[in-house]
């Protein structure tokens, strides 16, 4: 169990200065999409109950967007990150 | 484990007290019920009771009540915002009592009512027009000012000293609190005598589907064949419904709650504030059973937060200054199935047969046993209720959400 997530710019900090962002989805081209997979695009989660990649910002903190990989049974660090710029 | 403590009665010769019993698994079942929690037990008891489908399973990968139904703070009440929740929230509310005689189970239903304060001229207009849908809809739900709060719960700080001072209040007499145990016990004694088999300790681990059919559904301890299988995991209904393929509208986020020492008797209605994210009532034992704190990322664990109980601790003493020095006694997670419009999804799938009943994030509790009175004639009959027709999972592709969230600013996990 850890209430540490890694910020890629200020390392590793309480997860209550974080905000959630959603999960890592593939965002359809608009100018082909239909009206329900737009929706399904907008509404629908996986909810792994596992490892599950998404999007996280540093809210209190620097302000940084970054996606991460997260196990969601336990909140443990981490598998590996990437800064999204 | 449960198996052993049956076997030491048995041999004792005492007479058989246990309120439910284990049955070896049929290899097939009329349904199967994914989830030992209230709505699933509920709908059990309903498809036997009303509809003579007694061949029914329940499957529990843990104890029944082990997740929601047993984590929850035990409050009910029908003052929902829009108009299509409140009739299914307001026959729930009004079912406990019958239930209780028909269960024969002292459910210590205790309708005390529900105050829920504003906190600003804003929240107060917003609590206003849920008062009016109430009373158009014929539920009891009516506006105090802060001086009328205080009337009804003298301990509330209605002077300016508050982060948050009390503007107002919507108090609705007929809610209160069901002691949420009794309520899973009780319909599973009801299911059981009905002849219907609850399996726990048996994990679901695949929902067998041909031709867009449900046809059976695999567990740790074999696999059943069934043509209707009913969805209601709570926390774990995402991962129920991606053995079939579905994805659903649903974060799961962990929700934490906790119970102060056994008080004097001083709190005699449910006081609730969305500003404050607090919400507490005073159980029949005398201890203060609040609420709660949404950690707003997706989780299954049933973590607890020194972070919220700091939280709460500020909250309750700025709304009731006298509780300073009580003590917490404990502190305990569950899991939400939050929906993006904060109504739930009670809806038939694209899968023949297979039915949801889940998204009800927190408000599962209060309407477990009219949904599954509702659900189990859905299961039964193959035709929608009409007060269930509002609940459709298609309502997300249509773009036509549902206006609860209205009803919980300042709850929700997306602020």
């Amino acid at each position: 169990m850890s209430f540490l997530l890694t910020c890629p710019n200020c390392g590793p900090r309480n997860i209550y200065e974080f905000r959630f962002g959603g999960e890592v989805k593939t965002r359809p081209d608009e100018n082909t999409v239909s009206a329900e997979d737009w929706a399904d695009y907008v509404y629908l989660s996986k909810n792994v109950c596992g490892v599950q990649k998404e999007w996280w910002y540093h809210a209190k903190g620097c302000g940084t967007w970054f996606a991460v990989e997260r196990d969601t049974r336990d909140n443990l660090p981490v598998v590996k990150e990437e800064n999204e710029g | 484990m449960m198996k052993k403590f049956m076997d030491r009665f048995r041999k004792k010769g005492r007479q058989d007290v246990r309120m439910w019993h284990e049955h070896p698994m049929k290899p097939a079942y009329d349904a199967v019920i994914v989830g030992g929690g209230l709505h699933g037990l509920a709908a059990a008891y309903y498809l036997g009771r009303d509809h003579g489908m007694t061949d029914v399973a329940v499957i529990e990968r843990r104890y029944i009540g082990y997740g929601g139904s047993g984590r929850n703070t035990s409050i009910v009440r029908s003052n929902q915002r829009s108009k299509e929740n409140i009739p299914l929230y307001d026959e729930g509310l009004k079912l406990w009592p019958e239930l209780i005689g028909e269960l024969d189970f002292n459910l210590m239903f205790f309708n005390c009512g529900n105050l829920n304060l504003a906190h600003s001229e804003a929240e107060a207009a917003g609590l206003k027009m849920t008062v009016a849908t109430a009373q158009i809809m014929g539920v009891r739900s009516e506006f105090l000012n802060a001086r009328e709060c205080k009337e009804l719960v003298p301990h509330l700080d209605i002077t300016h000293r508050p982060r948050y001072p009390i503007y107002g209040g919507m108090y609705h007499p007929p809610g209160g609190t069901v002691r949420h145990d009794a309520v899973v016990w009780a319909l599973a004694r009801g299911a059981d005598r009905l002849g219907i088999h609850i399996h726990q300790l048996t994990e679901v681990e695949d929902i067998l589907v041909e031709k867009g059919k449900v046809t059976g559904v695999k567990t740790d301890k074999g696999t059943i064949r069934t043509p209707l299988v009913l969805n209601a995991a709570g926390g774990y209904s995402p991962t129920v419904s991606t053995m079939v393929g579905i994805d659903l509208p649903v974060t799961v986020l962990p929700l934490q709650a906790l119970v102060s020492e056994p008080l004097k008797p001083f709190l005699h209605h449910v006081v609730s504030s969305g500003r404050y994210h607090a919400y507490a009532s005073q159980s029949l034992k005398g201890e203060i059973v609040t609420g709660a704190h949404m950690d707003p990322w997706p989780s299954y664990t049933t973590h607890v937060t020194a972070h919220y109980m700091k939280h709460q601790a500020e909250a309750l003493m700025d709304l009731m200054p006298c509780l300073r020095g009580a003590r917490f006694m404990r502190i305990w997670g569950g899991l939400t199935d939050m929906t993006p419009d904060m109504a739930p999804i009670v809806s038939d799938s694209p899968i023949g047969g297979f039915y949801l009943d889940c998204g009800w994030g927190y408000f599962g509790f209060k309407s477990a046993p009219i949904t599954g009175r509702y659900m189990a004639r859905w299961i039964a009959t193959g035709n929608c209720p009409e007060i269930l027709k509002p609940f459709s999972l298609r309502r997300y592709r249509n773009y036509n959400l549902q206006r609860e969230t209205a009803a919980v600013m300042y709850y929700t996990p997306w602020n």
